[in-house]
Formats: C-alpha cells, sequence, structure tokens
C-alpha cells in the first residue's frame, strides 16, 4: 500500500470513525460487557481468599514496603488482564474483518493499512486501560486493599508506556494470522510464558534464578514491578522515570516491528490476492 | 490467472464482464480495485496507475461486492454508510449528509436506521450501491450485483446502475447471467480462463451464434400444418432456412435459419404459404449460444 500519499493527519482523523463504530457494535453486545466485568471480579475474589492463606511475610516488598497478596497479585491480574485482552482483540480483529467479509470493503477505500490495523484496535486501546484503572479502584475500595493514592499517576504512565508494547506484539501476531491464517495457539503460549514469568501472580523469587534475569527484560515485569513500586511503595517519580527509561525503548521497538509484520503480511496477500480468503 | 486482457471503459458506458466461475472476472476486479498487484500489465483509473498509487486511485472508484455480508451488521445502514464516507475523508457532518442522500437513492431512506444485519438480500445489495456512490466515483465497479436477487430486485439494481452510467460514471458490470446484458451492457468482454474470448457489443456477440434454431407453432388449412403445406412452406422459405417436424407433435415444427437470414422475413415467407405462425421461441438463445461457444472447454 502506498502511503506516502496520505496525509497523516487526515488519515488519523479516520480513527474517530472506527472509535465510533466500535463503541456502537459494543453497546449492541451489553451481556458480554457484563460478563467481561464479572469475570475480572470473579477473578479477583478467588485471589482475595487466596491471600487469606499466604504468609504476607513471603511476599516481596514494593518500594521498600511489605504488602498483602491481594494488593501484589491485583497488579498483577490488571496487567495481565490488559496484555491478554489487548492481544485477543488485536489478534481477532483482523481475523474478524476476514471473516464478516468487511476487511475488503475497508481495503479498497483510501485508508491506509496501518490506520485500518489501529482504527480496528482504537476503541479496546481506550477501553483496555480504562477497564484497567476502574479495576484497581474497585478492588483496593471492594476488598480493603490500600494503593497509595500519588502512586496513581506514575503507575498510569507506566501502564500507558506499556500499551505500544501490547499494541506491537499483537501487530505482529495480527500478520501470522493473515499469513498463515491460524496462530492463536502460538500466541496463547507465548503470552503464557511471558506472564507466568514476570511475577504478575507470584514472586518472580520463586523460580530458578535466570527466570528472574529473563524478567529484567521482560516488559510486562517491568511494568508490573515498576507499578507495583508505585502502587504499593509510593515510590515516586525518580523511580518511575527509571521504569520508563527502561520500557518506552522495550514498547517502541516492538511496535514498530509490529508494524513492519503487519504492513508485509498486508503486501504479500495483495500480491497473492489471498485477502478476502480465509 | 489472467493474461492479455485489455479493457477500456468510457465515461458513461456500461462494460459487461462475462464469463463462467472461474473465468478470472473477480481476479480482474481484485487488481483494477488495488487489491490485487498484477505481475505484468497495468490498470489505470482517472489516469492514475493502480499499482503505483492505490490510495489515489481508489478516491475515484466505487465497489459493489459480490459478497452480502460486507458491513457491520450491529449497527444501522446509515452509521455504516456514515462510517465508510469518514474513510474517503469526509467530516462526519458531510458523510451523513451524503449517506442520506445515497439511501433516498436507493430507496432504502426509510430502513437507514436499521440495524443492516436486519436487511434482506436485496436490500443489502441496494446499501451496497449507495456505499460504492457516496463519492460520486468515475469508475463503479459492480461484481455479480444481481446474484440471489428476484427479477425484480435484479431490475431496480439494473435501473440505478443504467441511471449512474447516465450521469457520466463508467461501469464495470460483471455477471454470469446473459440475459441481463441485453439492453443494458454498451460493451461486452467474455473471459474464459482468463483470457479474453471476445470483445465488442451485445449484437457483436450474438453474431458469434453459428446455429440458429427456432420452436414455431403452426396451424395450416385444418389444426395442422399436413406434409404437403410443410412442403409449400419450405420452398417459400427457399435459401432463408429450413422448416422441419420436432418430434411426433404435428403443431410444433423446427425452424433452422441459414446465416445471414432474417427472421421476420422468413416467417413472413411462412405466412405467405398459407400458414398461420401461432408461436416463436428460439431454442436456445444467440447469447447463449455465443458464449457457450467462446468459454466452452474444446477437446
Amino acid at each position: 500500500m502506498t502511503g506516502a500519499q496520505a496525509n497523516p493527519l487526515a488519515e488519523l482523523a479516520k480513527l474517530s470513525a472506527f472509535l465510533r463504530r466500535d463503541v456502537l457494535t459494543r453497546l449492541s453486545y451489553r451481556t458480554a460487557i457484563l460478563a467481561d466485568w464479572f469475570s475480572l471480579f470473579s477473578q479477583a475474589l478467588v485471589f482475595y481468599y487466596v491471600s487469606k492463606v499466604v504468609n504476607p511475610a513471603r511476599i516481596p516488598s514494593s518500594g521498600g514496603q511489605r504488602t498483602t497478596y491481594i494488593a501484589y497479585v491485583t497488579v498483577g491480574i490488571a496487567v495481565s488482564g490488559l496484555l491478554a485482552i489487548g492481544l485477543a482483540r488485536l489478534v481477532n480483529v483482523i481475523r474478524q474483518e476476514q471473516f464478516m467479509g468487511t476487511l475488503e470493503s475497508l481495503m479498497v477505500t483510501p485508508t491506509t493499512a496501518s490506520v485500518i490495523l489501529l482504527g480496528s484496535v482504537v476503541y479496546d486501546l481506550i477501553y483496555v486501560p480504562f477497564r484497567t484503572i476502574i479495576f484497581l479502584v474497585i478492588v483496593s475500595i471492594g476488598f480493603d486493599v490500600s494503593f497509595v493514592t500519588s502512586g496513581y499517576i506514575p503507575a498510569l504512565v507506566i501502564l500507558a508506556a506499556f500499551i505500544p508494547f501490547v499494541w506491537g506484539i499483537g501487530s505482529i501476531a495480527s500478520a501470522c494470522v493473515l499469513t498463515f491464517r491460524r496462530g492463536t495457539g502460538v500466541l496463547g503460549f507465548a503470552t503464557f510464558v511471558l506472564t507466568f514469568t514476570s511475577g504478575a501472580y507470584f514472586p518472580v523469587s520463586l523460580f530458578p534464578g535466570w527466570v528472574g534475569e529473563i524478567a529484567k527484560i521482560n516488559p510486562i515485569a517491568v511494568t508490573i514491578t515498576g507499578m507495583r513500586e508505585q502502587l504499593i511503595g509510593g515510590a515516586g517519580w525518580d523511580d518511575a522515570l527509571t521504569v520508563l527509561a527502561k520500557l518506552i525503548p522495550m514498547s517502541g521497538i516492538t511496535l514498530l516491528l509490529g508494524l513492519l509484520a503487519f504492513r508485509l503480511a498486508m503486501r504479500r496477500e495483495r500480491r497473492l490476492g489471498t485477502l478476502g480468503l480465509y | 490467472m489472467l493474461s492479455g486482457v485489455d479493457l477500456r471503459v468510457g465515461a458513461g458506458r456500461i462494460s459487461a464482464l462475462l464469463g463462467p466461475n472461474g473465468a478470472g472476472k473477480t481476479t480482474f476486479l481484485r487488481i483494477v480495485t488495488g487489491l490485487l498487484l498484477p505481475e505484468s500489465g497495468s490498470v489505470h483509473v482517472a489516469g492514475i496507475d493502480v499499482a503505483a498509487d492505490p490510495m489515489a486511485a481508489r478516491r475515484h472508484i466505487g465497489v459493489v461486492p459480490s459478497g452480502d455480508r460486507t458491513f457491520y451488521m450491529r449497527i444501522s445502514g446509515i452509521e455504516n454508510l456514515a462510517f465508510f464516507g469518514r474513510l474517503y475523508g469526509l467530516s462526519r457532518r458531510e458523510a451523513l449528509a451524503r449517506a442520506e442522500r445515497r439511501l433516498t437513492d436507493v430507496g432504502l431512506s426509510d430502513a437507514g436506521g436499521q440495524r443492516a444485519g436486519l436487511y434482506s438480500h436485496g436490500m443489502q445489495k441496494r446499501l451496497s450501491m449507495a456505499r460504492a456512490l457516496l463519492m460520486n466515483p468515475e469508475l463503479l465497479v459492480v461484481d455479480e450485483a444481481t446474484d440471489g436477487l428476484d427479477p425484480e430486485g435484479a431490475r431496480r439494481i439494473q435501473d440505478l446502475v443504467r441511471g449512474i452510467a447516465d450521469t457520466g460514471t463508467a461501469v464495470i458490470w460483471t455477471t454470469q447471467r446473459l440475459d441481463e446484458i441485453r439492453g443494458f451492457a454498451d460493451a461486452v468482454t467474455v473471459l474464459d480462463r482468463g483470457r479474453t474470448t471476445f470483445a465488442g457489443t451485445v449484437e457483436d456477440l450474438m453474431l458469434q451464434s453459428t446455429s440458429r434454431a427456432y420452436f414455431v407453432r403452426l396451424r395450416g388449412a385444418g389444426d395442422a400444418a399436413t406434409d404437403a403445406e410443410l412442403d409449400r412452406a419450405n420452398g417459400a422459405l427457399g435459401s432463408q432456412g429450413t422448416l422441419s417436424r420436432a418430434g411426433g407433435d404435428r403443431e410444433h415444427l423446427r425452424l433452422d435459419l441459414t446465416e445471414g437470414a432474417v427472421l421476420g422475413e422468413a416467417l413472413a415467407a411462412v405466412s405467405g404459404a398459407g400458414l398461420t405462425v401461432l408461436d416463436v421461441a428460439q431454442q436456445r438463445s444467440e447469447l447463449e449460444q455465443s458464449f457457450l461457444r467462446l468459454t466452452t472447454p474444446r477437446t
């Protein structure tokens, strides 16, 4: 696709059309929205009771503060949930468009492939972080988890820096699905490995030492640890900036690779004429 | 795989692309719309090379795809149109205004607020037409639009397209239905296994027919034509053709015209021989015969 002639601002303005389309579509599935929230809170409820049998002394401190397992795991659930839902939607959105027969209708409009991909997930890029924040607030009230109030803003900034990573990984997976027509299994495995070794549910210190070494360069682990230090330990902006200095390049590179992979996959589909096939 | 396909469509002209399944019609349309890159050759729309600049070319092309489910079924018809309008760079206000106008043009103004998923097959085709016309395209590409429609629905779509062509839009109309191109298309290209086997007018296509057989129902002095009356009619026909019995039925006969003979003159000759022509039916349409001759695999 020739994107050189496209006016970037005019292209970005099209995102609001995608957002409106998806808000209207999602509002027509009200039961699914309720089911999503129910599932999220039932998960938190399970971990709340699990936390009753976990010795807080075994939970690593965050920002120098000791905490309970429910506070520890809530941040993990929030970030891994964002990753899982974000990835699933990114991967499935193009597949869905293929199945529904709307992908070719989009592709015959003068819209770049990047904008079609971004537009297809713009709703989720807004909704999923919003869902994460609401989840953190409600759990902190409902399960008596005390997060440091001054830590919310730095934690949100760290979360925002993590989103391009999710988008990048999702774009790579989306490119794989477009090319191979399958790929959700591989994606599920990769998500599991990344999340399991991130310390989302268990302290990384429980794993062999090399897992801890990998966690240092695992953007999910970096995000979760950074957010815990803010929300539990109130580590402050200096600490947040250190996390961001590590996270932003990782996210940026992943996003660029993702968009490149998606573009190449689209180009291949155009060459083979198989875009509408699934 | 397409090879040696050359098609030019002028403003206000309807060019039919005819061919059996697998002939390459949809592949051709994908190349025209920039969804598929040709290995060689080029397509120009409004002077723009589609492969080199598909984004610019697409601003001049409206597409009516062959599939039914090319809309977002959970949102209304007008929201669908407004969404696609915005992908062409229109503001929401302008996109809505155009969507309303086009819905009226295709007779869907009352159904604009309904979810697209509730539309019938014919309504979805018309919605598709409305979407294709949002930007007043210079080229309208219509892929088997009447497939699955009842005769009234098909006629309605054809009337719409004819009206659009009359405003100066060039139309490429693909179909497998021969009956719909007579009196509708200005030019025909027949594709078979990726190659052009015919390019010309509908009338030229009909001339490709080699056999011109008709069933005629005649009455002589009595109820059915006698052998003597048949001989007299054949004498009157001369080199124009032959009249013969079609099976055991004495009332129905077969009239085979020779090349260049005119049906009306032949029937006049039969009448002149004292027989009354009650009915005439083409054994197989000239278009159908031409189509089969141009596309049937040769051994």
